[in-house]
């Protein structure tokens, strides 16, 4: 995988994109392939605003941001990965659909391909299973946003290879990212550890023990975390987080995963984060946070 | 001997043909956009028009392949057999303490340059990946490695010690190296040809201004002290970099704007010099235009640079105790009448005067600029970094 030969990114949703631009940046060519022109082309249109933003935060230039987005070619067409070394696919943590792109990818590609799926809960072993390739099937789980986060985790399914394992190694590494290597089991590390704790802090609030910004405020000066539990789970979506919580309740069957009240009240409402302006906090419509305004849910519910 | 100068950057490499007998570049040329859709390759024969073309170039050895290829090829080459070429020389970025002169490459020599990727992160891959990429596409012609740092190697501790705890100079090498090395070499040695006299006899003060800017004190032929350091991003104010600040601001910034270690390090690689302070442009020449057409940003970027650089060079008269000549060179110091005569200004005192008529007039040629009555010669002085490579290159191969 070092060098520069075209890698395929299937999927140009956030992670999709952060993806391509990531690999883009250490001087890859990529396709970013969607079902159609138009969404992989909103996925480029995505990668430019994510570049001007890190261009305000003087982390790229705009000669960088012309590099990038000259390597990164929309595409609606799944047969460019005919003669792809390593495909990534990140569309919806969704079985069914990982399944047709997994099978139909199968097909496409010569049978040495690297096939890497980006999920942060699902069974690697699972999706290697709906092909004829599962020693060259593995997990990488990028966190978003990819391109400031420097941790990638390596999931091994049950059938993936030692050859496999070490492509994806010497991809990470060309990414300039730190990985960890995990044995598959439902949540992997980042996840199983992180939504829980993000799950206890709703109950914190829900139990009227304190409010919102002081809860934020505890963990971030109590513990070192850049993200208070509360805005992260609001930069994450709502949605998200349940969607976790409830892989995790079906997979492990603890009571511990069970999401908190608050959390399905907020998603049943839409209310689901920076995204939709509202989750635990307010947000304006660039996603920054609206300092002055009160939590949307205080220490009783509102 | 014929000797391939080669100069690789993180997606180009730049190249030069030189006859060390003749001191003359047979070809050179440049490839750029390595690894991109569509490379573009430049190449110029010395009796023949310059032709571009573009091609499809994966890597670095795809590259030097191409490069040797033109070298070779019957309508725009200068060879007819790859024999014909006795050595390479690279141009190595940082050679830490552990290369006082170029060296010949070996196989001891790659590890040790494996080791100074963490001093050079930017640099040093891809000067090892030119170098491989030789290996590969011109196998068994000797190679030499040739050091911006080299010529700085032998600066006295006081000059490159930082005042903060001794132990990071002993655990992570933290200590000011300087670079730009081979150019501040080859123009201080021209001034002594031109004005005939040994650089033995004399204090030296050779100003790179490109778009990486250093100022060398060179006294009796030997740099004793140079703006840049650790990396090359202290000292002068220079295109896209920050050169000399409180070392307190980027924590404080970085604090305020809650950046990340890369936000930080690209806000004063990329973002500060001319570039930052105008917000117009990080090349000199737009800079000085727009000054001239009133643009606050840009005037005040100018005299930021012009004076910065004054001020090292009182620095560097009063560290040699005195100064018999001035140097400038590389693309700005060589174009720029302006930034001359702004950084000149005021430095009668020192001796240094210089003739606005000579001054003007000097564009990229070997030109003494001085008034006549001035103590001190200021010189232009065009570089020619190929060309110390080459004869480097000549000199290690013929001793081994």
């Amino acid at each position: 995988m070092p060098g520069r030969e075209v890698v395929i990114v299937v999927g140009a949703g956030l992670m999709g994109q952060g993806l391509a631009e990531a690999i883009a940046s250490k001087g890859n060519e990529v396709i970013l392939v969607d079902k159609t022109t138009k969404l992989a082309h909103r996925g480029i249109k995505g990668i430019a605003e994510s570049i001007d933003r890190e261009i305000g935060r003087w982390g790229l230039t705009e000669s960088d941001k012309k590099a990038i987005l000259a390597r990164i070619h929309p595409s609606a067409d799944l047969s460019e990965a005919e003669d792809a070394e390593v495909v990534f696919e990140a569309i919806p943590e969704d079985l069914t659909l990982k399944r047709e792109l997994l099978q139909e990818l199968d097909d496409i590609c010569p049978e040495d391909t690297i096939l890497v799926t980006n999920t942060s809960t699902l069974s690697v072993s699972e999706v290697a299973s709906f092909t004829k390739r599962p020693r060259k099937v593995i997990g990488m789980h990028f966190l978003n946003p990819v391109s400031r986060i420097p941790l990638v985790e390596i999931i091994k399914g049950l059938r993936t290879d030692e050859e496999t394992f070490q492509r994806a190694v010497e991809f990470a590494e060309s990414l300039d990212k730190k990985w960890i290597t995990v044995n598959e089991y439902p949540g992997y590390v980042t996840t199983r550890i992180i939504v829980p704790f993000l799950n206890e802090a709703m109950h914190v609030l829900m139990e009227g023990v304190a409010s919102a910004e002081d809860i934020d405020e505890a963990m971030k000066l109590g513990f070192g975390f850049n993200v208070g539990p509360l805005a992260l789970a609001d930069q994450m979506g709502l949605d998200v987080v349940m969607t976790w919580m409830d892989n995790l309740l079906r997979e492990l069957s603890e009571h511990k995963y069970n999401p908190c009240p608050l959390l399905r009240k907020l998603v049943r409402a839409g209310h689901l984060g920076v995204k939709t302006g509202r989750g635990f906090f307010r947000y304006d419509e660039e996603g920054n946070r609206i300092e002055s305004a009160a939590p949307v849910v205080g220490g009783a519910i509102k | 001997m014929k000797i391939l100068v080669i100069n690789c950057g993180s997606s180009s490499v730049k190249y030069q043909f030189v006859d060390t007998k003749s001191e003359l570049a047979l070809a050179k040329g440049n490839v750029s956009r390595i690894g991109m859709t569509a490379s573009v390759i430049t190449h110029k024969p010395h009796d023949k028009p310059e032709i571009t073309v573009s091609a499809e170039i994966l890597d670095h050895i795809a590259a030097i392949e191409y490069v040797v290829s033109l070298l070779l090829s019957k309508n725009h080459g200068v060879i007819q057999d790859k024999k014909e070429i006795d050595a390479v020389g690279h141009r190595v970025v940082h050679g830490g303490e552990e290369f006082q002169d170029s060296a010949l490459i070996t196989q001891e020599l790659m590890t040790t340059l494996r080791h100074l990727i963490e001093l050079a992160p930017l640099h040093n891959p891809h000067n090892i990946r030119g170098i491989k990429a030789c290996e590969q596409t011109l196998p068994g012609i000797p190679q030499v490695a040739v050091f911006d740092t080299a010529f700085h190697s032998n600066m006295p501790p006081h000059a490159y010690i930082y005042g903060i705890p001794y132990v990071f100079y002993k655990r992570y090498g933290i200590r000011r190296y300087g670079f730009h090395g081979t150019s501040h070499k080859y123009v201080s040695e021209r001034a002594s040809k031109m004005l005939n006299k040994p650089l033995a006899e004399m204090k030296v003060i050779t100003c790179h201004l490109g778009s990486g800017n250093s100022a060398a004190a060179i006294d009796h032929g030997k740099s004793i002290d140079t703006s840049m350091g650790f990396t090359p991003l202290e000292g002068l104010l220079m295109g896209t970099r920050s050169g000399d600040l409180d070392p307190a601001i980027i924590m404080h910034i970085m604090a305020r704007e809650e950046l990340t270690l890369n936000e930080g390090n690209t806000l004063l690689n990329k973002h500060s010099g001319l570039a930052g302070i105008s917000g117009v442009s990080s090349d000199m020449a737009e800079i000085i235009e727009q000054s001239r057409e009133g643009h606050e940003g840009a005037s005040l970027a100018l005299n930021v640079y012009c004076y910065r650089l004054k001020k090292y060079i009182g620095a560097y008269a009063a560290a040699m105790g005195g100064l018999d000549v001035l140097v400038f060179t590389a693309g700005v110091g060589e174009n720029a009448p302006v930034v001359r005569k702004l950084t000149t200004d005021g430095l009668e005192f020192l001796g240094v005067k210089i003739d606005s008529k000579k001054n003007n007039t000097a564009i990229r040629k070997e030109t003494d600029i001085s008034a006549s009555d001035a103590k001190v010669h200021t010189l232009v002085v065009p570089t020619n970094e190929e060309l110390v490579i080459a004869r480097d290159t000549e000199r290690i191969v013929a001793g081994k």
